[in-house]
């Protein structure tokens, strides 16, 4: 075999080789095809989930426009939701109509003018009878076993868009927070050092302020307990977890 | 002489058969190699020859934001703030939870995700939330994660939520074999993941299932993208690192608090400077009954778990 003939077997050997290897990358994907890929959690699942926090629109306009736990749809219809503007800096834009709505907390001035006072009865353990037409109005149901439930613990018998403490202490609306602290001193101290409510802003005083909110904007203080969250979807497991096994129903092994 | 042959020695088809074959050879070589340009949208020669995160030059580290800008733009379309925050002096981070305030609406799971860019699907979420049986045993393994009732709290239940704990003697920095995490001076343990190699030691160590791995390539809606990024945070990860909580690094570092602390609804999140007497968390401490987490196992948290009442 002359020297150019092997030279030329070896070069018609090398490309058929690197023919098979284009051949193989081009048949076989060095990567799995795309993954189709649905969306898990539905991308409005934010927007659909009603908050407790509850804020007058006054409060809701000095947060700067912080919608992000407020339940909307006490009023407006899920299916048919309100066209929301949006100001330059991506905040909402408040209506005007609703800059004196007070959300989820009633305001008895609204229909009680304050030169005629509401007369209100009460049964023989000292709760107030609620007239026909206020049922769902206020769900009164403050304190335990709803002990606190007489307006005037609270409200000032002759106006009743003015507050009181026990030791009788005129407040307004404004400083519900004390009222609050008449009763709850050690919520209100935890509340001063910042341990317990909803705190936003800055950590640090010196980049900004902080925020926090006031006990109305998350209690109603008619029925302060709060009523319960709907729960945001859960982590999207891929195989079910291990349970525990279920207790033997019948037999009993206490020692 | 034969005419054909040229003074070398190599005739005319000689050198014609020669050269066919050679640039086919070329070309099929060419063509097997093409698949290559496909691997890695993201590696260039410059993220291959990047330095530690720790020896790079102030100059060299802008230089490295820069690309990473570069590199979210031209996957996503926008182009984000990339910067390095740095640790304050005189700063610790400590994070407490109130067990009898939280109702486990998981509302700080999914501020989280979007905070923090992380994966929608595959779902990547630093935040898990268990449902515990209120029976005082505190048990873990009867906790369950995907409880999904029509509303919370569920009597006869407490939720636990669980993310990085922020360790003061982490057993998952101890296991990195390149040293791709550490705890920072303000207490954050955070992972650079262009120095990650993805093997997941860290995941293995952690007793608190606070790592998460990039099991393929996260996905984002550009819509969706928190465009304040930051390099030890919550820039777009790449397939096959690992991520973790990081305190929101670049929020909790330009002095905010954490996006979980925010959205909390009931204020069960607590967020502060531990070396500030006058912090939440300080009072907390003080004041409170707090326990950690498995605190058999050493690893001395930074998160804190307490009780009202």
């Amino acid at each position: 075999m002359t020297p150019q003939r092997k030279s030329s077997l070896v070069l018609a050997i090398l490309t058929a080789g690197f023919a098979v290897l284009a051949f193989s990358f081009a048949r076989v994907p060095a990567r799995p095809g795309a993954i189709v890929r649905q969306p898990i959690i539905a991308q409005d699942a934010l927007a659909i989930v009603p908050g407790t926090v509850r804020i007058s629109a006054a409060q809701l306009v000095a947060s700067g426009g912080d919608a992000s736990g407020l339940s909307c749809y006490s009023c407006h219809h899920q299916d048919s939701p309100p066209e929301i503007k949006m100001g330059p800096d991506n905040r909402i834009v408040l209506p005007k109509e609703h800059l004196d709505l007070i959300i989820s907390m009633r305001n008895c001035t609204e229909c009680h003018p304050a030169n005629d006072p509401v007369k209100i009865d009460y049964d023989a353990d000292g709760n107030v009878l609620v007239t026909k037409g206020h049922e769902g109005l206020f769900a009164m149901a403050h304190g335990r076993n709803s002990r606190n439930n007489n307006c005037y613990n609270c409200h000032d018998r002759d106006q009743l868009d003015q507050l009181h403490t026990p030791d009788g202490e005129k407040l307004k609306f404004s400083q519900a927070t004390l009222l609050c602290a008449s009763c709850h001193g050690p919520t209100y101290r935890d509340w001063n050092a910042g341990a317990h409510g909803r705190t936003g802003g800055y950590w640090n005083r010196d980049s900004g302020p902080i925020r926090r909110e006031e006990c109305t904007s998350c209690h109603d203080p008619h029925a302060p307990a709060f009523t319960g969250l709907i729960p945001m979807p859960g982590p999207h497991l891929l195989h079910p977890l291990p349970r525990p096994p279920a207790p033997p129903a019948s037999e009993n092994h206490e020692p | 002489m034969n005419p054909e042959e040229t003074d070398n020695g190599i005739s005319r088809r000689s050198f014609l058969r020669t050269s066919a074959v050679l640039s086919a050879g070329v070309a099929a070589v060419a063509a097997g190699l093409a698949p290559l340009r496909k691997l890695g949208q993201f590696s260039s020669v410059d993220e291959f020859l990047q330095k530690y995160y720790k020896e790079l030059t102030p100059a060299e580290m802008k230089g490295v934001l820069t690309r990473i800008e570069d590199e979210v733009q031209r996957q996503y379309g926008i182009r984000p703030h990339v910067r390095d925050y740095k640790p304050m002096n005189g700063v610790e981070f400590v994070y407490a939870l109130n067990l009898t305030r939280c109702v486990g609406c998981r509302k700080c799971v999914h501020a989280c995700v979007a905070e923090n860019n992380q994966s929608r699907n595959p779902e990547i979420q630093y935040i898990r939330v268990l449902k515990m049986p209120n029976d005082g045993t505190f048990d873990v393994d009867k906790s369950e994660h995907d409880y999904a009732p029509k509303s919370v709290p569920v009597p006869g239940s407490f939720f636990m939520p669980v993310q990085c704990h922020q360790c003061r003697n982490p057993p998952c920095v101890k296991v990195c074999p390149v040293k791709a995490t550490w705890q920072e001076p303000d207490g954050i343990t955070v992972v650079d993941y262009n120095w990650c190699i993805g093997c997941r030691y860290c995941e293995a160590a952690c007793p608190y299932f606070a790592r998460r791995f990039n099991f393929t390539s996260p996905s984002i809606p550009a819509s969706q993208l928190n465009l304040n990024m930051s390099y030890l945070g919550n820039r777009p990860r790449y397939k096959g690192v690992m991520e973790k909580c990081h305190f929101c690094i670049q929020r909790t570092r330009a002095g905010r608090y954490p996006a979980c602390v925010e959205v909390c609804p009931t204020g069960s999140r607590k967020f502060g400077n531990v070396l500030d007497p006058n912090s939440e968390v300080s009072y907390i401490l003080k004041n409170k009954r707090v326990l950690v987490l498995k605190a058999e196992l050493g690893t001395l948290p930074r998160f804190f778990y307490y009780f009202d009442v």
